[in-house]
């Protein structure tokens, strides 16, 4: 908006017949011109690019805003840059370790090593090897470089032997996770050439992922074309992609219609005009989980009944049906029904009981309305108005704050009350380390953790993914984790997408999106 | 002047709108049938007699929530009039007669100050500060401050020249006393046009904010951010963005409205608009015109 005002002088108004002329001459182009541009916009194909081939339009809430995996960190924008970067290992329909860039590996009979074995022929985008150095290089730069947002997932990894296409990585712990952690969300390998530039890299990404970036205009729009020397080419049947930063939720379903996009991340109010628009509305499964976040080391979370009474007053029916519209789940856990890390046993341990969590507020000595908290968000979020809601009605006074800067005195663990989001991990036990460990990123009450965690996790490290036992010491340990008080999970936000109909469906890998074998119809 | 503006049809509207409007921000929160704030299950809910305008997708009210966030709005607006008021209008007038170092530094300073598009300032603003509307339209008034500068700049410097005052300055009189005695009287009539733009600039601002989520902790409803969540629902509730919608319009509206009249009836050329109107309607009311003859 100009900073210019309009300066009235005092007298009468006086228009002239030519500027009424010219006023209703503007009035009849802008209508033209509004009249005009839906048609024109609607005369957009859907699926075929200017050259021909067929073309992925994707606008995503999470375009990336690091284009260095590194940095970018194992948060959602993984799936985006997925597009580019491949993996030592990806994950399948149910969620298992399956080869990517290493066509196998094993680990030696102590379990404190692990040699991964390369496809042979592979290159970067800019024309270097895949080998087991770039895999060390990427290793070590991941534990190395000083905005890593990925070191922390790397602690089990003591150092790497390069040995032609063998890597050989040796661990700090026996630790069977290590396929499953080194998928796209923790190793998307970049070319070391191209890495020894991080801060240019961060802007031109160059892996060996099914597509080449060819240009990135930063949070806006990248374009990318088929990359022909990826390990699956054959199985890629896309041959370019624009992807978009998604714009406002209520436009997306229209830019559907238009043309201008074809696949949209999409936001559950906007699921009913999508059908009615006669796009394909799916749920990618996924591992998405919110909770809410307590400091225990502060009061008044220090008192274990005040915890408890939050507990039971969480109604998590009501963020499934106000904010997903039905396409979310509720959740007690870091994971969804059915996966291999959720624990029946531990399945609504404290279920929605307003009247109990007074009682268990008066038994800590709190009349209603003695609690009065801030919950600290970084934006506006409709759950902290049902946080705010569901607490107020058992007598704790919650006031949002939001903080632009919310970031740091989160992951300073400064803050009493806050919310979360995740997006899960490959690995269960990444997960479970993340939200219950001692020093997990997604704990608010560091250095806590609850009794029994530790061992639980060891166990499962020490566990073979094809142990008979596995199930039970993961589930053991999910159950361990969720006797933490410092975080109570409400419910579980869809992976919904919207899509033309002429792409064909995707594989229903959890909360990756994997284009192998989809098509675009009219492009091939 | 209010006489004078109620002579005008548009000066009643904009007056009748701006009044209600002013005590929908006194009272709105005492006239809300339901608790703004409070959620139900009933979201998303259809006009009815127990929800006027329906309910969000909280299952809020939206009508309680729409008079209720009608204070934040009207508020907001009169701080960034209020705030341009008294740092554009009084050094406009004190630099005519400050001397030229004041009028340079006043000038450059105004210069500066136009350059600054005021909604991204008001954004920074909040980022610096912290999340609080007072603030951003705090310094949002100082950003349009220079309309006053120059509106009351400009009608002193012509009261300045003209040989009454200066028979009044030779005579001995004080610059304060010609300030209060001739100058204001002049420099009032444009300082009160650009007062009701500015209120009305000041809602199109305020609205701009809060329907980017700036400037409110929520739930507290405002104009804006009813606006704002209202459009990511339009598949259910279509018609829903039009209550805010209309009131923000509405409200600016009569604020240039009032601008308008205020302007058409000030000064020598409105007096004589005001006397020639009161004229010609006497004599429309007077008996007809009788011929004196001729073909």
């Amino acid at each position: 908006m100009p900073a210019h005002l309009i300066t009235r002088r005092p007298g009468p108004n006086r228009r002239s017949s030519q500027g009424t002329g010219r006023l209703r001459a503007a009035a009849l182009t802008t209508a033209f011109v509004a009249v005009l541009a839906p048609v024109l916009s609607a005369c957009g194909g859907d699926s075929a690019a200017s050259d021909g081939g067929s073309t992925l339009k994707w606008t995503s809430s999470y375009f990336p805003t690091h284009w260095d995996p590194v940095v970018g960190g194992s948060g959602a924008q993984f799936r985006e840059l997925a597009l580019t970067y491949a993996s030592l290992t990806r994950t399948d329909e149910s969620g298992k370790a399956v080869p990517d860039l290493a066509k196998s590996w094993e680990y030696n009979d102590k379990g404190d090593e692990i040699t991964f074995h390369l496809r042979s022929g592979l290159k970067f985008s800019d024309g270097e090897p895949v080998d087991a150095a770039a895999v060390k290089a990427a290793i070590e730069r991941a534990q190395k470089q000083k905005n890593s947002a990925l070191f922390g997932d790397l602690t089990s990894i003591k150092s790497v032997d390069a040995n032609g296409l063998d890597a050989v990585l040796h661990l700090s712990q026996v630790d069977y996770q290590i396929p499953q952690l080194l998928g796209q969300r923790v190793l998307q390998v970049a070319s070391p050439k191209a890495a020894k530039n991080p801060e240019k890299l961060d802007q031109n990404p160059v892996g060996a992922g099914p597509f080449v970036v060819t240009q990135v205009i930063p949070g806006t729009k990248a374009l990318l074309k088929k990359n022909p020397d990826y390990w699956d080419a054959k199985n890629i049947h896309i041959d370019n992609v624009e992807l978009t930063s998604a714009p406002d939720a209520s436009t997306v379903v229209s830019g559907l219609q238009t043309g201008v996009y074809n696949f949209a991340d999409l936001d559950p109010s906007q699921a009913s005009a999508a059908k009615k628009a006669g796009l394909d509305v799916f749920v990618q499964p996924g591992f998405n989980a919110s909770n809410i976040s307590l400091n225990v080391n502060k009061a008044p979370f220090d008192n274990d009944k005040v915890v408890d009474a939050v507990r039971h007053a969480v109604n998590r029916k009501e963020f499934v049906d106000k904010l997903t519209f039905g396409y979310g789940e509720v959740t007690d856990q870091p994971f969804p029904k059915g996966y291999v890390a959720y624990d029946p046993k531990s399945e609504d341990a404290y279920p929605y009981d307003p009247a109990k969590s007074r009682k268990l507020l008066a038994d800590a000595g709190y009349e209603p309305g003695d609690i009065k908290l801030n919950l600290v968000i970084p934006a506006e979020d409709p759950q902290a108005e049902i946080v705010q809601s569901q607490l107020a009605k058992v007598g704790i006074k919650v006031t949002i704050k939001i903080d632009k800067n919310w970031a740091t005195p989160f992951f300073a663990k400064d803050l009493t009350l806050s919310l979360y989001g995740t997006t899960g991990r490959d690995s269960a036990a990444q997960t479970l380390t993340a939200h219950f460990g001692p020093n997990g990123p997604l704990n608010l009450s560091t250095p806590y953790e609850p009794d029994g965690f530790e061992a639980a996790i060891a166990k499962v490290r020490q566990t073979p993914l094809d142990s008979p036992d596995y199930t039970q010491v993961l589930q053991g340990a999910t159950r361990a984790g969720l006797k933490s008080k410092a975080l109570v999970f409400t419910y579980s936000q869809p992976n919904l997408i919207a899509k033309s109909k002429s792409i064909s469906d995707l594989p229903k890998n959890p909360a990756h999106i994997d284009w192998t074998g989809v098509t675009i119809n009219g492009g091939n | 002047m209010v006489r004078r503006v109620l002579t005008l049809t548009s000066g009643r509207i904009a007056l009748v709108i701006l009044t209600v409007i002013a005590l929908l921000a006194v009272l709105g929160p005492l006239l809300a049938p339901q608790n703004p704030l409070a959620t139900s299950d009933n979201t998303l809910a259809a006009a009815s007699g127990s929800h006027w305008l329906g309910t969000d997708y909280l299952g809020r009210d939206v009508f309680s929530r729409l008079l209720d966030g009608s204070r934040v709005s009207v508020l907001g607006s009169l701080e960034v009039a209020l705030m341009a008021l008294v740092v554009g209008a009084i050094p406009g007038i004190l630099s005519v007669y400050l001397g030229r170092t004041f009028e340079w530094i006043t000038l450059r300073l105004a210069d500066t100050l136009v350059a600054l598009p005021f909604l991204l300032f008001a954004v920074a603003v909040i980022a610096l500060l912290g999340n609080g509307i007072t603030q951003a339209m705090l310094v949002t008034g100082a950003l349009v401050s220079p309309l006053f500068y120059r509106v009351s700049r400009a009608a002193t410097l012509a009261v300045a020249r003209s040989p009454y005052v200066e028979a009044a300055l030779v005579s001995g009189a004080s610059v304060g006393w010609v300030v209060r005695r001739h100058v204001w009287v002049k420099v009032l009539p444009p300082i009160a046009v650009a007062l009701a733009q500015t209120i009305g600039v000041g809602f199109i601002i305020v609205s701009s904010l809060t329907f980017l989520g700036i400037g409110i902790q929520p739930p507290a409803p405002t104009w804006g951010g009813l606006l704002a969540s209202d459009l990511g629902y339009l598949s259910y509730q279509p018609w829903a963005p039009l209550a805010p919608a209309l009131l923000i319009m509405i409200t600016v509206w009569a604020s240039n409205l009032l601008a308008d009249a205020i302007r058409d009836v000030s000064g020598e050329a409105g007096r004589a608009f005001v006397n020639n109107r009161k004229a010609r309607a006497n004599r429309l009311d007077g008996p007809e015109p009788v011929s004196t003859g001729g073909v």
